[in-house]
């Protein structure tokens, strides 16, 4: 039997086995139709019937169950994550697991799809070290993601001394609704280097 | 920290005692959308992989510890599965394993989740693979939510492995 203690190892490892099988759009489609809308429906009908409020009840449940140590910040037409400490990727380093090119991809790539049907879009980054930071806003919402400290306060990690340092990869995800949104500046995702700030690459352009 | 790891009896190890059992349902849905979308040839050979690859390290604890640790591990694995109700026993030349509540079907049904049919085979391919690397086989008769697993070695094995005394889960 896999169980759920080790979950986050297999699932991992399944993304590679599934990249080689049928690619990075096998991983993707996975990511949006076995996990959004398969695992995860219940999280769909949560946000999409109560909206901000269902993604505070629906993290405050899921965090919790994996011990994830993460704080919520809120304003009128915004719901921001700061995550200091994350489960799943916590475990992948914990245990030396590395398969896939970037395993954080996953979030964004089951979460954008759904908060896409609902009527909000994302902004997001992660460092690939366990911390993250999200905010939810509308899609008819056009706001730029909050300035640091802005929304999360003290507890904004952006301004812990280990989310960007050298060598370091940041994601960034802008109005995103999938993993592979492209990289112009108001739409989609680039990556820079955490110290230098210098972008090592963009995403493919894509149709909005 | 890398010494207290190597002794665990699980190879993989977590800071919480017990996983999330949501969880349950990506593994589910992970078995539906392979058999939708690659077939359940497709399915077959994720377990095999998933027992081979993913599963070496268990493989070599078995290998290294013989029955004993097939036995520890076990008992460890559904210690931290949440809802799990198993008694493992430990025989000269067997291991047992009787599973009184699966703790992933106990969760799918009571989350309203359709189940996956093939879902308890999982179990046999992806241990037998693991089993197979360490010199042991397992059979596993019964499922959807309760069945007995023997672990022995291979050339003590109770006859091929009979795909239809695995139930269809429900």
């Amino acid at each position: 039997m896999i169980g759920c203690y080790d979950f986050c190892g297999h699932y991992e490892w399944t993304f590679e086995w599934l990249r080689q099988q049928g690619g990075d759009d096998l991983v993707h489609q996975f990511w949006d139709k076995a996990i959004g809308q398969d695992s995860q429906q219940h999280a769909a009908a949560l946000i999409a019937e109560k909206g901000f409020s269902g993604m505070k009840e629906y993290w405050a449940h899921t965090l919790a169950e994996e011990a994830a140590g993460y704080t919520f910040a809120e304003d009128p037409g915004v719901v921001r994550i700061d995550m200091h400490e994350c489960p799943s990727k916590g475990f992948l380093l914990l245990n030396g697991l590395e398969q896939y090119s970037d395993y954080c991809d996953h979030c964004i790539g089951w979460i954008g799809p759904m908060m896409k049907k609902a009527g909000f879009q994302i902004h997001h980054e992660h460092n690939h070290c366990g911390k993250c930071w999200w905010e939810f806003r509308r899609s008819s919402d056009s706001s730029p993601a909050s300035d640091t400290e802005k929304l999360a306060g003290k507890n904004d990690v952006r301004l812990l001394a280990d989310w960007a340092t050298k060598d370091q990869q940041i994601d960034v995800f802008r109005n995103a609704a999938h993993s592979t949104d492209d990289g112009s500046p108001f739409r989609g995702r680039i990556r820079y280097s955490g110290l230098s700030g210098k972008v090592i690459c963009k995403a493919t352009l894509r149709a909005p | 920290m890398v010494a207290a790891l190597m002794m665990h009896p699980l190879p993989y190890h977590d800071t919480k005692p017990v996983g999330a059992a949501d969880f349950y349902f990506a593994i589910n849905a992970t078995f539906r959308f392979i058999r939708e979308k690659l077939g359940s040839d497709a399915l077959s050979a994720y377990w095999q992989d998933l027992g081979r690859e993913y599963m070496a390290p268990v493989s070599h604890l078995w290998k290294v510890g013989g029955l004993p640790a097939v036995a520890e591990y076990w008992r460890a694995f559904f210690d931290a599965e949440p809802g799990a109700k198993v008694t493992v026993t430990m025989e000269k030349d067997r291991v047992l394993l009787d599973i009184q509540t699966c703790p992933a079907i106990r969760h799918l049904r009571a989350g309203g989740r359709t189940i996956d049919p093939g879902f308890c085979q999982h179990c046999y391919c992806v241990s037998e693979a693991a089993a197979e690397k360490a010199g042991f086989a397992v059979r596993v008769k019964g499922g959807n939510g309760q069945c007995q697993q023997t672990f022995s070695p291979r050339d003590q094995a109770f006859g091929p492995q009979i795909m239809e005394n695995i139930e269809k889960a429900l």
